[in-house]
This record gives structure tokens, C-alpha cells and sequence, in this order.
């Protein structure tokens, strides 16, 4: 059984150099962000847990603290860039076990299109790992349509997840680790519903936007959805069909933490659209997540099959 | 086959008349009625519309715009007061059609305490609706502690029903998304605020009923337990999935599957009937839609219609 991880984060060996040694680093100053011990591994030590874990292949991100969106683009770019290039090189040495996603600077959508472009045409990268908004503008906002164009073109897929900690749910209440916990699932919900409602999957049809943290609350909340669908002017603006229609035409992973959970994601979206990710090396990922997937009584072989590996193949014409 | 609906709501006459009549009310400065016709309407036209559903009983709750948690305590309890009046009027006139659900100034605990007592019991209400949050507070800060306890020792229930802006506001106006997904996320920091703040814990009695069919908790709860599995819930001692069962839940999900899984994870006696009457997010023909779900067992939409209600006010048909 093989296994291709979509939700896998690197923090770069170009940054940790930078922060050992005391520099700066694209105007990161040293002791501005800490790393984890896991965090830390070489490509080498990556391989050597994936292969404890039963994972074949990490497709790597550059971990969203990087994203940077609020910053100078001119200093970001050059930091993605090194990021990407970090990224690159890990797919080069070890093709057989890395697949690169692009961090990409998203508050210049032109250059977010160079580099996404340089990326996966240029490097073979599967698409970029973007929050779910950009210095408070959501997706619906006509200034991205551009890139989602671009990406529609590149054949690219968008991993949306949210920054760090910098989720809707910290302004009620900073406590019990809530802005991760049911902050990163709202957020995600958010972003589904600009999407659909901003009326971007109508305009881009061959979009690929794989919602991390399986889509959040989407798919559980998609009926309240329905219904301000059906008696608010406003919700219908951009669209014809209810949004729930609409939920086929996106990617999850299947990091729910709960097996009823992703079995109502799969009754809900189809088991076409439901992939494998699992939060590496972060503490909220999943334990063992092979073995997971493989003891869930509520799903069948095949089931498991396309969630672990047979989905994402699809998706990346591999 | 009986109906009583917890989440029904009322607009007092007397703001009504004081709006119409240019005057002063409680505070509230003279603006022009923007409200459901509905609302305008007599108790006696409310019972025509509940026998064209099917609904016997409307536990009756002045709605979340008159919370008013940022007036002044005296001003908006006397406010409450009238209010509450109003609602205890319909429950004499018609006793067999209307319960009562109090309004209480959470701005200042003693006065809130003061007036549930008075309405629970004084005039046999059932309860307060309450707001998720009371000027940026959740219910986990202890200064509402001596409020749990005394409800608990009243039997009160209380519905917890959003007022004002919801956590998705911040991010998007747009699509009426702060009401559809809005509602559901701040339910969820409601239930965690109780549950990881101990509350639940130290009020074993305490009868909580989430609107909206607490909103995204029963779905979401499975990363909430990760974070109580990697140690960051150290105050609880059981993960907060095991207190699902502890609350109550309306109905009001707008989706079959997400009814089927509430039931499922918070059990058939946790779900009781509500409607949201007379909103445009209510549901249509409640009872009908409920009678229809083929997913339900004939005993399970009894528990919900009436049965579970009847339990949890301590009254009974028979």
C-alpha cells in the first residue's frame, strides 16, 4: 500500500543556518520564531520517520509562518524563492520520496504568479501553499482571479492552511489552543464559502483547491450555507446553484481527527476527493496516520486505497 | 404526536408600541420598526401560525437584539424585566401553548441571577437565552461562576443564542456568511469555553441548550480531544468529547447528515425541537421536516418533537 502525504511541512535548513549562526534572514531577525526539535531534521532524518510512519512520499510546504503576506514583497520574494529552492532541491535529491508545494508572496499577486509559475513549470512543483486570506482580503476579492487563472492553466493545486495561530477564533478567546482547534476548521469554512459565493470555482472550473484539515467545517455546515443560500439576495450574487453543489469541486485532506467525521467528508464530497495529509511534524497531526486510515472499521479497502494514494496520483498525473 | 419548539421568538409589544409611538424606550432612542411582520403579530395570530405547523408549545424567547449586555445594568434590567413580563403574560393567557425563556442582564451577574429567579421562580419560566459572549467575555471567567450555580440549584435552562456580530465578521460582511457560518463557530467557543473552562466539571446539574444545533461542536470536537490527547487540556480530566452528552442541542442544523451525526455522537435524548421561528433562517414546516427524515426512527423523532423536552422541563402530557 502506498502512501503520498499532501500536508507535510518543512521549516528550511536555510533558515535555521541563518538563525544558528545569529543573522538576519529576509529581514528575519534571529530569535524572532523558535524551532521544534523535528522541525529541524535533514531530508535524511525526514526519510528515515516517513519510513517509520509507512509514508512514501511528503509533498513538502514551507511551514505558513514564512507566508509573510503583511511584509515588503520585495524582501518576501527572495525569501520564497530560497524557500522554494530548498524545496526543489529535496525533490531532486530524493525524486522517489519528495514533491515540492510553493510558498508563494500573495500580497503581489503578479509576482505570486511569477513564482508559482517558476515553480511548477520550471521545477516541477504540484502547485503553492496559501492562508486562507491575504492581509484581511478573502478570496473572492477580484484582485486574485488572475492567479487563480494562472494556476487553472498550470494545472496547479492550492493547499489551502491557515498561519499560525492568526485564525478568526483568537479575538474570543485566546485560551485551551481554540485558535487551532476550532479556528483552522472556521477559517477553512470561510475560504470554501469565498470561493464558491464569490463565484471563483463558476469562473475557473478546472481550479484545484484541496482544503487542508479536511475542509474544516465545511461539509458539516454546508446546509446552513444552503439555506442563507435560498432566502438571502446577497448570498446568491455570484451563484446559481446552492454551495453545497459545489462541494465535488474541491480536495480535503482527511485530517479530521475523527472517524465519523471523515466519514460524513466522504458521504459528503465523494471519495474522489479526499486525500491523504497528515499536519508532519506538527503535535496536532495525526499519530501513525497510515495505520489510522488503514483501522478505520467505517471505511472499505478501496476507500482507503484512494484516500492514501490513488486520489492525490490522479491529481498530480503520476 | 406533540411539538414543543425552544427557539421561538418574540418582540415585546411594548418596544413596539413605544417605536411606533415615537417615544423613548428602556434607553432605546426612537428608530424606525425594522422587524418580521410576524413579530407585530398577537399572541393569538402566533397560535393560529403554531397550529398551521403543528407546533403545541413555543418556549417563547425575547430575541437577541434586546440583550443589550453594553447598557447600563440598571437601565437594560429593568428593560428585561418588562420584557419578561410580556412573555409571562402569554404563558397565563394561553398556558398550554406558551413556556417562557427569560432575558437577564449579564453585564452584572447579581442582577442576572436576581432576575432568573424571579422568572423561574416567581412566573415558572424554564429558563434565559443568553448570548455566547457578554462584551468580549466567555463563560469560562469566574465572575459568571455564582450564575451557573445558580441556575443549577433553580433547574433553569439556559439557550444559548448569538446577538450582535458573530467571529466571522471580522474577516467577511459578505454573503450573509457572519449568520450561516458565523453561528456555528461561536457555538463551538461556547461549548469549549464551558467545557475546558471547568464549568461543566464543577456544575454537574447545569441544563445548557446550543442553538443552531450547537453549531459545529459535535463535528469539530475530534481535534479538540488531539489537543486534550498532546496535553494541552490539562484543567479537564476527561477529553471534551466525552461531554458532548453533558449539553442539549436544538435541532436547527438545515441538513439531515448533520442532525443524523449530532444524534449519534450526542445521543437521542440531547436533541430537542427548534425552529428559529419567525426568521427567514428557520426552518419551513418544522414538524413536517422532521416527521420526513428517513434517516430518524419513529421513537427518535418523538424524542425530539416533545419527549425530550418534556423531560428536561419536568412536565408532561400525560
Amino acid at each position: 500500500m502506498r502512501s503520498i502525504d499532501i500536508h507535510a511541512h518543512l521549516t528550511p535548513q536555510c533558515f535555521i543556518r541563518a538563525m544558528r549562526e545569529g543573522r538576519e534572514w529576509h529581514g528575519v531577525k534571529p530569535g524572532e520564531m523558535g524551532i521544534g526539535p523535528r522541525n529541524s531534521w535533514t531530508p535524511e532524518q525526514r526519510i528515515d520517520d516517513m519510513n517509520s510512519l509507512g509514508v512514501d512520499v511528503h509533498v513538502v510546504s514551507t511551514f505558513s509562518f514564512y507566508y509573510y503576506y503583511d511584509r515588503d514583497p520585495g524582501v518576501i520574494l527572495p525569501m520564497h524563492r530560497e524557500c522554494n529552492d530548498e524545496v526543489h532541491q529535496m525533490t531532486v535529491d530524493y525524486p522517489d520520496r519528495f514533491k515540492g508545494m510553493a510558498i508563494i508572496p500573495m500580497q503581489d499577486v503578479k509576482l505570486a504568479i511569477e513564482e508559482l509559475d517558476r515553480c511548477v513549470n520550471g521545477m516541477g512543483f504540484v502547485g503553492a501553499m496559501i492562508d486562507d486570506h491575504v492581509n484581511g482580503k478573502t478570496y473572492d476579492d477580484p484582485e486574485f482571479l488572475p492567479l487563480w487563472k494562472a494556476a487553472e492553466e498550470m494545472g496547479a493545486v492550492m493547499l489551502v492552511h491557515q498561519q499560525g495561530g492568526q485564525t478568526l477564533v483568537r479575538d474570543r478567546n485566546p485560551n485551551y489552543h481554540l485558535h487551532n482547534t476550532i479556528g483552522n476548521l472556521v477559517d477553512r469554512a470561510v475560504t470554501f464559502a469565498s470561493f464558491v459565493f464569490g463565484g471563483v470555482m463558476d469562473a475557473c472550473p478546472d481550479l484545484r483547491v484541496c482544503l487542508c484539515h479536511g475542509g474544516g467545517y465545511t461539509c458539516f455546515g454546508a446546509g446552513r450555507m444552503d439555506r442563507g443560500w435560498q432566502v438571502r439576495p446577497e448570498a446568491r450574487v455570484n451563484i446559481s446553484q446552492p454551495p453545497s453543489s459545489y462541494l465535488n469541486k474541491f480536495y480535503y485532506d482527511c485530517l479530521t481527527h475523527s472517524e465519523p467525521a471523515l466519514r460524513m467528508l466522504i458521504d459528503t464530497v465523494g471519495i474522489d476527493k479526499v486525500i491523504f495529509g497528515t499536519d508532519w511534524p506538527a503535535d496536532m497531526a495525526i499519530d501513525w496516520p497510515v495505520s489510522w486510515i488503514l483501522g478505520l472499521e467505517s471505511l472499505t479497502m478501496e476507500e482507503k486505497e484512494a484516500i492514501l494514494y490513488k486520489n492525490l496520483e490522479n491529481l498530480l498525473g503520476i | 404526536m406533540r411539538s414543543i419548539d425552544i427557539h421561538a421568538h418574540v418582540t415585546p409589544q411594548s418596544y413596539i408600541k413605544a417605536m411606533k409611538e415615537n417615544r423613548q424606550w428602556h434607553g432605546v432612542e426612537p428608530e424606525p420598526l425594522d422587524i418580521e411582520p410576524q413579530l407585530e403579530w398577537t399572541p393569538e395570530q402566533r397560535i393560529r401560525d403554531m397550529d398551521s405547523l403543528g407546533v403545541d408549545v413555543q418556549v417563547a424567547s425575547t430575541g437577541a437584539q434586546f440583550y443589550n449586555y453594553g447598557g447600563d445594568a440598571q437601565v437594560i434590567a429593568a428593560m428585561h424585566r418588562e420584557c419578561n413580563d410580556e412573555v409571562h403574560q402569554m404563558t397565563v393567557d394561553h398556558p398550554e401553548r406558551f413556556k417562557g425563556l427569560a432575558q437577564i442582564p449579564m453585564q452584572d451577574v447579581d442582577l442576572a441571577i436576581a432576575e432568573l429567579d424571579r422568572c423561574v421562580n416567581g412566573l415558572g419560566m424554564v429558563g434565559a437565552m443568553i448570548d455566547d459572549k457578554v462584551n468580549g467575555k466567555t463563560f469560562d471567567e469566574p465572575e459568571f461562576m455564582p450564575l451557573w450555580k445558580a441556575a443549577e440549584q433553580m433547574g433553569a435552562v439556559f439557550l444559548i443564542h448569538q446577538g450582535g456580530s458573530t467571529l466571522v465578521r471580522p474577516r467577511t460582511r459578505k454573503y450573509h456568511l457572519p449568520n450561516t457560518v458565523g453561528n456555528l463557530v461561536d457555538r463551538a467557543v461556547t461549548f469549549a469555553s464551558f467545557v475546558m473552562g471547568g464549568v461543566m466539571d464543577a456544575c454537574p446539574d447545569l441544563k445548557i441548550c446550543l442553538a443552531h444545533g450547537g453549531g459545529y461542536a459535535c463535528y469539530g470536537v475530534g481535534r479538540m480531544d488531539r489537543s486534550w490527547d498532546v496535553g494541552r487540556l490539562p484543567q479537564i480530566p476527561q477529553p471534551p468529547s466525552a461531554y458532548l452528552s453533558r449539553f442539549y442541542y436544538d435541532c436547527l442544523t438545515h441538513s439531515e447528515t448533520a442532525l443524523r451525526m449530532l444524534i449519534d455522537m450526542a445521543g437521542i435524548d440531547k436533541v430537542v425541537f427548534g425552529t428559529d421561528w419567525p426568521f427567514d433562517m428557520q426552518i419551513d414546516w418544522p414538524v413536517s421536516w422532521v416527521l420526513g427524515l428517513e434517516s430518524l426512527t419513529r421513537e427518535e423523532k418523538e424524542a425530539i418533537l416533545w419527549k425530550n423536552m418534556e423531560k428536561l422541563l419536568g412536565i408532561s402530557s400525560e
